[in-house]
């Protein structure tokens, strides 16, 4: 399935208001129309206990896995109600602990001169009230009333959307050929350390606004009767972002810091919320946003392990209500999460997610820059595509979180091309991606290094594997178009936003 | 921003304004006894804190200009947000109701206004940041009559190619035909086609179109500006909300609703209405129209007096550079014009050829 599909989907399913909230899927609805209530994603607890397991039953805990992951869509409904029974006894937070036992339950002895900020919901269960009110004071968060549940009115969008979402699920869980040869390891204990620090790459770059040098073609011109290019004020907007990046960055060694935590546990979180993202349909840079939240906000606070899956869906919920033209209903956060959360949770959580990063969301997403890149090298759709599998490598990897995301953007681009023989990194590439061949270095063999490992992170691995992505999405565009905005699609489809 | 203030830092007065999700009290920070304006969104929703207050409250935490209202604070209880922002006199409507002549203000404060609204509305752009909700009531004056851009509530940062949003946007009246028209891939043009509207509405103190529904708003436009058709506006009949109507209508001279505006004056209200937004001029480019040169030239306190001979040897040029930019501009258009018919002919438009609706002055 061509990426495009999904950006035509949402377009005919947004019709609403940007994040009115208006249209959701309420359970009455859901059953009425035939769709499977849970729209959860795999559960993580599940998955992460499996990914436990794996020394003794690697073949099996994929296999269930699978099994799990239908649950949205597809496969037979006894199969669907065999995973949710399954899954029944995973219970909440214990995979998530088993999977860090040790590290966790070791580390906890010293927590108490820590304080932890999420308080732990069931193993720390003494602990949780003062922690909660600790956190809640501390940030003027009280009680909530009992929320009234509005099923009225206008359900019917987001029952088509998740409709669609059924069917695409289909298509997306193809049976998965390679799970079986899927090394589910964890990662090799030797990593890489990046030859140059990167404060210091970006403390030598001083400022990194440029003049259109000789040999480097100026690619806004022509861009100039696209009103979607914003040619005349693109210059100023990537200055601007640059700038940004260096005030949303987080500590890329925050681990040290968190007492129950590890990076590996990181690892999982995201590779979970990739699938969460791919499920509910969201932009790429909802995804991003998210990533950057969580990062961000683990630079701040200490959060104990069986909250860290709550700081993740939270962050997924406020980055949908940032980007997103129709976010997803709570209530598909809390299932997607196992209802290991109560939505009350999830709020109280956002309020102080928010407040911990000031509302500042001003995160200059890679996107952005990865689509700059790609005007210089003529929106090539493969070098993109690649491109953009690559520049999620900076999501998973935490290694690269030292990095700004134009930096990673301009080293996704720059492997793509090295992988698809594209020519050189000529200047005019250099100008647009900000970034010299020999200034990418670092970043890039940090990604060369996270390929040549096995692949720990399933999710992101599928999603890339799998047809949709690989497929040329413009004659898939071209066939699906309707009669209206054919225009628009066809300019869109030359630089499609995938 | 102060860390975690509480209502009670200030004392809350009278009501100012009440708006589709909060209301604005004035208040007075109880330490420093200095004046405030109090944006109270409640949280009763169950989706917790709204997208509009989250991206309103990012957005103008980022961007910090002299024609844009300051947020000073953010104070998340319970089951309110309490935005605090620095105080301002009034909205440009009710400064229109009370200073102007049945509304009406005099050429001087309409172009002094403007100017402040397209910087204003030039630094979002320059900051990737569509405001998308512009009207004379979110405009802010103050008492030293500066003008600033408010109510960020349906704000929000683009990316490029711009991504599609809602069609759900800005007030209808300051609506552009293109979103009339359901696209929903705008870009910053919108903003460009309310500035034209609050700009006609100063001069005359009425609003330009004031539509009742979406059928209406584009017909009380098309009214004034002309229907538009394939041949006027390629791909118009492609737009979802397009309807072919019996009703069509010639191109209104403005100047006859708008008699008090001088030729420069229409000229840069023209380039702002325009009915397609590729054509629309930008912020930027009409903060340089010769419109403004007398605003441009102003001295400013502060300025060094080298500066100051600079900016009046930089004057007497652009006096004499803004005839000749006016003729320049006609003949532009005219080449735009025929751009436009060799486009119908299928001709290829190179890089080379002058991008229209991009006129650049000085
Ligand atoms: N800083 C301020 N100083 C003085 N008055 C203000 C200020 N901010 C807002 N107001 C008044 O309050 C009114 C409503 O404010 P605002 O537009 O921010 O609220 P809103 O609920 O977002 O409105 P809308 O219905 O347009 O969404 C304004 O029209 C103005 O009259
Ligand atoms: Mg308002």
């Amino acid at each position: 399935m061509p990426p495009a599909r999904t950006i035509r989907q949402r377009a005919t399913n947004n019709e609403n208001d940007e994040n009115e909230g208006t249209t959701r899927l309420t359970r009455a609805k859901a059953a009425s129309l035939g769709v499977a209530e849970d729209v959860s994603a795999p559960p993580i607890k599940k998955a992460l206990a499996e990914k436990k397991s794996t020394n003794s039953t690697t073949n099996r805990g994929a296999g269930q896995k699978r099994a799990a992951l239908g649950d949205l869509s597809n496969v037979k409904k006894n199969e669907v109600v065999d995973a949710k029974e399954n899954r029944k006894p995973m219970q909440a937070k214990p995979g998530l602990v088993s999977k860090a036992q040790s590290a966790g339950v070791q580390k906890s002895s010293k927590s108490s001169s820590n304080r932890p900020v999420l308080g732990a919901k069931d193993a720390n269960k003494t602990h949780t009230s003062s922690d909660l009110k600790r956190s809640a004071s501390g940030s003027g968060v009280m009680g909530r009333e009992p929320k009234k549940r509005n099923t009225g009115s206008s359900g019917s969008q987001q029952s088509v959307r998740s409709i669609k979402e059924e069917q695409e699920a289909d298509l997306e869980n193809q049976p998965p050929k390679s799970s079986n040869i899927i090394p589910l390891e964890e990662p090799a204990p030797a990593e890489v350390k990046y030859e140059a620090k990167a404060e210091e790459i970006y403390a030598q770059e001083g400022d990194v606004k440029q003049e259109i040098d000789e040999g480097v073609l100026d690619l806004d011109e022509q861009d100039l009767d696209d009103p979607l290019m914003v040619a005349e004020y693109v210059v100023e907007i990537f200055d601007y972002l640059r700038d940004l990046e260096e005030t949303t960055m987080p500590n890329a060694d925050y681990m040290s810091h968190q007492t129950f935590l590890e990076w590996h546990l990181r690892s999982v979180l995201v590779d979970w919320l990739v699938e969460v993202h791919t499920r509910f349909h969201l932009l790429p840079e909802t995804l991003f946003l998210a990533i950057n939240i969580i990062d961000r906000f683990l630079t701040c606070r200490v959060v104990q392990l069986d909250k860290l899956q709550l700081v993740g869906i939270t962050a997924m919920f406020i980055a949908s209500k940032y980007e997103e033209v129709l976010s997803p209903h709570i209530q598909n956060f809390k299932h997607v999460a196992d209802d290991g959360f109560s939505e009350d949770e999830i709020l109280r959580a956002e309020r102080f997610v928010l407040q911990t990063l000031d509302y500042d969301l001003s995160y200059p997403n890679p996107m952005n820059f990865l689509r700059r890149i790609s005007k210089a090298d003529n929106y090539d759709i493969q070098t993109r595509t690649i491109g953009k599998y690559l520049l999620e490598i900076g999501l998973v990897d935490h290694r690269l979180l030292a990095f700004h995301p134009s930096h990673i953007a301009a080293s996704s681009m720059y492997l793509a091309r090295l992988i698809l023989e594209k020519g050189p990194w000529d200047a005019t590439i250099a100008h647009y991606s900000g970034y010299t061949e020999q200034e990418i270095q670092p970043v890039f063999k940090l990604m060369v290094d996270y390929l040549h490992k096995p692949v720990v992170h399933e999710a992101f691995f599928k999603k890339y594997a799998s047809k949709k992505f690989l497929k040329d999405p413009k004659k898939t565009l071209l066939k699906e178009e309707s009669k209206d905005r054919k225009q628009t699609l066809l300019k869109e489809d030359s630089k499609d936003r995938w | 921003m102060d860390k975690r203030q509480h209502p009670s830092s200030f004392q809350q007065l009278e009501k100012l304004g009440e708006g589709t999700y909060a209301t604005v009290f004035k208040g007075r920070n109880r330490q420093t006894g200095e004046l405030v304006a109090l944006k109270e969104i409640n949280l009763d929703s169950e989706e917790g804190t709204p997208s509009t207050a989250i991206r309103e409250i990012s957005l103008m935490k980022e961007l910090k200009h002299e024609n844009i209202v300051s947020l000073y604070d953010v104070i998340h209880t319970e089951n309110k947000l309490m935005l605090v922002f620095e105080y301002m006199d009034k909205d440009l409507k009710k400064y229109m109701d009370s200073r102007g002549n049945q509304g009406a203000l005099d050429q001087f404060t309409v172009k002094s206004f403007m100017h402040q609204l397209l910087q204003g509305i030039a630094f979002c752009h320059e900051n990737r940041v569509l405001h998308r909700d512009l009207k004379p009531q979110n405009l802010l004056i103050n008492s030293k009559m500066q003008l600033k851009l408010g109510d960020f509530g349906l704000a929000r940062a683009f990316g490029i190619p711009v991504n599609t949003f809602s069609n759900e946007v800005v007030t209808l009246w300051y609506r552009a035909p293109d979103v009339l028209l359901g696209s929903r891939t705008y870009n910053t043009s919108i903003d460009i086609w309310s500035a034209g509207c609050i700009m006609a509405e100063m001069y005359t103190g009425r609003p330009l179109f004031p539509g009742t529904t979406n059928d209406d708003q584009l017909q009380k436009i098309f009214r004034l500006m002309g229907t538009p058709s394939e041949r006027s506006w390629p791909g118009i009949s492609q737009f979802p909300e397009y309807k072919p109507t019996a009703q069509n209508y010639f191109t209104q001279d403005l100047r006859i609703i708008l008699p008090t505006v001088d030729s420069a004056g229409m000229d840069l209200l023209t380039r702002m209405l325009q009915l397609r937004p590729e054509m629309r001029i930008s912020a930027k480019d009409a903060l340089n129209h010769p419109w403004f040169r007398d605003v441009n030239n102003q001295m400013r306190p502060g300025q060094s007096s080298q500066q100051q001979q600079q900016q009046q040897m930089v004057a007497q040029q652009q006096q004499q550079q803004a005839q000749q930019q006016l003729h320049a501009q006609q003949v532009q258009r005219q080449q735009q014009q025929q751009q436009q018919q060799m486009m119908m002919a299928g001709q290829q438009t190179g890089p080379g050829q002058p991008g229209y609706g991009m006129p650049t002055y000085q």
